[in-house]
C-alpha cells in the first residue's frame, strides 16, 4: 500500500529562528487528521511546505510516493486564503480563475457546494464576511480532485452556524478516497469528524494518535487530551 | 447530534441505532441510511460510521447485502436480546449505586415500585392538565 502523505526528517529555518525540527509523519488511507498545535507552533509552515507553497527545508515530502513539486502540487488541494486575490473581484471571477489553472476543477460539485451554502456569484470579494469568504475558499478547494487535501485553520473567527455549516460540507464532499488534513488550535469542534490527530508541539510532532483510541485508553475528551499535553512543562512557544 | 467526546464515537453512533432499534424506530428488516448520509446526519466523519456498521455487522444486528446496502436483521430474537442486554445494563447500574449505599434488595424493590406509582400518577396529572 502505497502512502498518502509522508514527511522523513523536515527541517526548516527562516531568519536564523528554527521553525520545524526532525518532523516526521506517515499517513495513509481516507482519512480525516486534525493538526493541532498552539499559534505559532508550526502547523501553517508544515502545510505550506507540503502544499509546495513554501519551500528551501531540508528533508523529504512526498504524496502517493512521489516527490517532485509538479506532481505534488498536482495532486494536493490546499486552502490558499485568496491572498493573490484582488478584492474587488467577484466570486464568479475568483471561480473562472480557479477553473483556468487547475484542471481538476470540477464545476459541478462547486456549484453543488455554494447552493448549499448560500453563496452569491456576484459579490465581491471585499464584501465578503469572514464566514462567507471561509465558506469559499472551502468550496474552491473540495471542487478539485484532489488525493489530499489540505485545510488551514477553516474555522478560526467564524461564528457556529457557518462552523456547522462547513463540517457538513466537508462531510458530504469530501471524495471518498482522498485523504483531508485540517488545522486548528481548539479542536473541541472538529473532534467528532477525526479519525486521527497529530500535534505539533515545541517545532515538531509529539503526538499522532486515532481519536477513538485517545477516548477508549485516556477515558478523557480530545480537547482534554491535547490540553493535558500543554499541562506541566511551560512550552516557550 | 451532541456526542460526548469522551466515549468513542463508533460507540456512540451504534448506542443511537441500538436505541432506535430497541425502540421500535426501526423495524426489522429496515433498510439503513447509506453511510454518508448517516454521516452527514450524525455529523461524523464516514470511516466512523464505517466502524460502527462494522461492529454491528459481527454482533449480528446489522446484516450487510452486499450491493443492496446495509439491513436491520429480521430474525425478532436477535432484537430482543439486545434490548434485554439494554436493560440489564440500566439496571446494574441502578442496583450497583444503591447497594454500594448498603440500600437492603427489599427496600431496592419498594422504592422502585414506590417511585413508579408517583411517575404514573405524575403522568395521569399531565394528561388531564
Amino acid at each position: 500500500m502505497t502512502t498518502t502523505l509522508k514527511v522523513e526528517n523536515l527541517n526548516y529555518r527562516r531568519n536564523l529562528k528554527r521553525i520545524l525540527a526532525d518532523v516526521s509523519l506517515s499517513l495513509t488511507g481516507n482519512k480525516i487528521v486534525g493538526l493541532l498545535g498552539e499559534n505559532g507552533a508550526g502547523k501553517t509552515t508544515l502545510m505550506r511546505l507540503i502544499a509546495g507553497v513554501a519551500k528551501n527545508a531540508k528533508g523529504i515530502i512526498s504524496v502517493n510516493d512521489k516527490t517532485d513539486l509538479a506532481t505534488r502540487k498536482s495532486l494536493i488541494s490546499y486552502s490558499n486564503p485568496l491572498g493573490g486575490m484582488a478584492t474587488n473581484k467577484r466570486i464568479s471571477e475568483v471561480k473562472d480563475f480557479y477553473q483556468q489553472v487547475y484542471p481538476d476543477f470540477d464545476e459541478q460539485k462547486y456549484n453543488q457546494m455554494i447552493t448549499f451554502l448560500k453563496l452569491d456569484e456576484s459579490q465581491r470579494l471585499s464584501a465578503l464576511s469572514k464566514g462567507t469568504r471561509e465558506k469559499l475558499v472551502i468550496s474552491l478547494t473540495l471542487a478539485r480532485q484532489a488525493s489530499v487535501y489540505l485545510l488551514d485553520e477553516p474555522f478560526s473567527g467564524i461564528d457556529s452556524m457557518s462552523r456547522k455549516k462547513i463540517i457538513n460540507s466537508i462531510i458530504q464532499w469530501k471524495p471518498a478516497d482522498s485523504l483531508m488534513v485540517i488545522s486548528d488550535h481548539y479542536v473541541s469542534e472538529i473532534a467528532p469528524i477525526l479519525d486521527e490527530i497529530v500535534v505539533v508541539k515545541d517545532n515538531t510532532i509529539v503526538v499522532h494518535k486515532a481519536a477513538d483510541t485517545i477516548r477508549e485508553e485516556s477515558g478523557q475528551s480530545i480537547e482534554d487530551y491535547y490540553e493535558s499535553l500543554y499541562g506541566e512543562a511551560d512550552s516557550n512557544d | 447530534m451532541e456526542f460526548d467526546d469522551k466515549v468513542p464515537i463508533y460507540y456512540q453512533i451504534k448506542t443511537v441505532i441500538y436505541d432506535q432499534i430497541i425502540a421500535g424506530q426501526l423495524a426489522p428488516g429496515d433498510k439503513l441510511p447509506a453511510i454518508r448520509q448517516l454521516a452527514v446526519s450524525l455529523t461524523v466523519n464516514v470511516n466512523t460510521v464505517q466502524r460502527a456498521l462494522r461492529e454491528m455487522i459481527d454482533e449480528g444486528v446489522v446484516i450487510s447485502q452486499r450491493g443492496r446496502g446495509n439491513f436491520v436483521t429480521s430474525n425478532a430474537e436477535i432484537v430482543e436480546q439486545l434490548k434485554q442486554e439494554l436493560i440489564d445494563r440500566y439496571l446494574k447500574q441502578l442496583y450497583d449505586q444503591l447497594h454500594r449505599l448498603n440500600i437492603s434488595d427489599e427496600q431496592i424493590v419498594n422504592e422502585v415500585t414506590a417511585y413508579i406509582e408517583r411517575q404514573g400518577d405524575l403522568n395521569d396529572d399531565n394528561t388531564e392538565s
